[in-house]
């Protein structure tokens, strides 16, 4: 099988994006990564494009975008195809690239990521986010993505002693990195006075699920990533300026539908197996991991995805943050880029700006104050539906 | 005055499901049966016996939802999961003063024209 590496990389400042169209934001984000990678004058020798993205046709009222990003780009007549797989549409679509180079059928691939999902009000896109739950018993029920976070997260206090503190620690510590992140909806560090400790907290953090708050809530981001995937053992891969990142383990894993079919709903399998298998792809084992990316759209995933890919023991990871060890200058920096609770989480594009603050950490590249002490492997996890599709990155530096 | 029991007005029910090879349950149903690997026709439901999911369970965790979605007029609602004493669990709305997890509740079935379409039967689990 064929090395794979990312030899370019885009991003948009993520945020409020509603003003513009789908197409443009992508090609934004796939304009950069070609001229990271020095290849926009030759962009028509790519063999093919790939795009995430979760609900064009709610949000935008806008379907084909792929198609619709190769004319915006003036790039026909490269195959393109889109992916969806929920908020993990970002990472499917990187696998599926991943895959085409793999397996011999090409040599170099652009994979964008991209959603814009402030057209609709609120109330409106908290529904259409809701439509990836089961439909007859969640979706149906009135359910949404923060209920089911809001039940996680009283479940994980109840049986590991979590409290409310630990959450806001999360989001100051995300804030913190996001601050510095140019990419970042949120650029603007927070206190734990400010929502957890001081006299205006609960009205500053108020209740969104309880027992989760605001803070421990992403935001509703626009914006789209791009990278530029080259087979490392082909000859047009000497062509590129920047040394590629290599793609050292790249899987994904279902679970149930229904979060209530599964036999402890605290447990993510289908996020456990993922890193298993992509750990198993690269030779590695967690220990070996310099920092990673989880996918906290609520703040108890981060805690729960970093017990499930083996970082931490079952229950016992919010005293590793307890102690700064998530820290960017702590043992195992955790969401660098500030996670989705500061970075923003534009559903579809989210999977392919993990694997951008990857390269950006491994290449050296991330903002002062922000930059990992010379990492070697750096992990993402991007988590589909409630946990039921799952895909876990893992990048090497060479 | 005119006689409505006449149109024979349905009570709002939700089905669950046994596969009567092997009788595992399911809610909701499945095409196929993950002991035994009976195939379940979703017209006829030959070789599956259905039954009403109602009754007494017991509050797995719950929520009480802020930023309700398009449709939803309230300030507020709360959501649970349960488990019934067959063993199956749902999720639904709960309706209930002082919810702690591990209560005793009632699942009863209502109908609701809240999310976009056609209405709905809907779980509300009450004391």
């Amino acid at each position: 099988m064929a090395n794979v590496g990312i030899v370019g990389i885009g991003h948009t400042k993520f945020g409020n994006s509603s003003e513009y169209d789908l197409s443009d934001v992508l090609s934004y984000a796939a304009f950069d990564a070609l001229e990271d990678a020095n290849f926009l004058s030759r962009r028509r020798e790519i063999d093919q494009v790939i795009v995430g993205n979760m609900a064009s046709g709610l949000f935008c009222h806008q379907s084909a975008v792929a198609s619709a990003l190769v004319s915006r780009m003036d790039m026909e007549p490269v195959p393109a195809e889109l992916v969806e797989n929920g908020p993990a549409s970002g990472a499917s679509a990187i696998k599926i690239g991943y895959m085409a180079i793999a397996s011999g059928m090409a040599d170099i691939v652009l994979v964008v990521g991209g959603e814009i999902m402030r057209k609709v009000s609120g109330w409106v896109g908290t529904d259409y986010v809701a439509t990836m739950l089961q439909t007859e018993t969640e979706y149906n029920m009135g359910l949404t993505l923060p209920a089911f976070g809001g039940m996680f997260t009283r479940m994980y206090m109840e049986r590991y002693g979590l409290t409310q503190r630990d959450l806001a620690l999360l989001a100051v510590k995300n804030h913190e990195n996001g601050s510095k992140n140019k990419y970042a909806h949120i650029q603007a560090p927070i206190s734990i006075e400010a929502i957890s400790d001081g006299p205006e907290a609960a009205v500053v953090n108020t209740y969104v699920a309880e027992p989760l708050r605001m803070y421990s809530t992403c935001p509703v981001s626009d914006g789209a990533a791009a990278l530029l995937l080259v087979n490392m053992d082909s000859e047009k891969a000497k062509s590129f300026p920047k040394k590629p990142i290599r793609i050292a383990g790249i899987a994904s894993a279902t679970d149930t539908h229904c979060v209530h079919n599964r036999k402890d709903p605290l447990v993510l399998d289908a996020v456990r197996i993922a890193a298993e298998k992509a750990y198993a792809m690269a030779g590695l084992t967690p220990k070996d991991i310099s920092f990673a990316e989880l996918h906290d759209a609520f703040s108890i995933l981060e805690l729960a995805i970093s017990e499930e890919v083996g970082f931490f023991e079952k229950g016992k990871s919010y005293l590793s943050v307890r102690k700064g060890e998530t820290n960017i200058d702590g043992r195992l920096p955790i969401n660098t880029s500030g996670g989705l609770k500061s970075k923003g989480h534009p559903v579809g594009a989210t999977g392919v700006s993990q694997a951008v603050e990857l390269v950006r950490q491994l290449r050296g590249e991330a903002e002062k104050g922000r930059q990992v002490s010379n990492p070697h492997y750096g992990m993402s996890v991007n988590f589909g539906g409630f946990g039921n599709n799952v895909v876990a990155l893992i990048c090497a530096k060479e | 005055m005119i006689d409505f029991s006449m149109y024979e007005v349905k009570e709002p029910k939700i089905s669950a499901y046994r596969c009567t090879s092997c009788g595992t349950l399911y809610y909701p149903a499945p095409m196929v049966c993950k002991t035994c690997n009976c195939r379940r026709d979703p017209v006829t439901n030959k070789g599956w016996e259905t039954f009403d999911l109602q009754g007494p369970c017991t509050l797995l965790s719950w929520t009480r939802l802020w930023n309700l979605p398009e449709g939803y007029t309230k300030k507020n609602m709360m959501f649970g999961i349960v488990e019934f004493e067959n063993g199956l669990r749902a999720s639904g709305q709960l309706e209930v003063e002082d919810p702690q997890t591990g209560m005793k509740l009632v699942a009863e079935v209502v109908e609701s024209d809240e999310r976009p379409g056609k209405s709905v039967n809907v779980f509300v689990f009450r004391q």
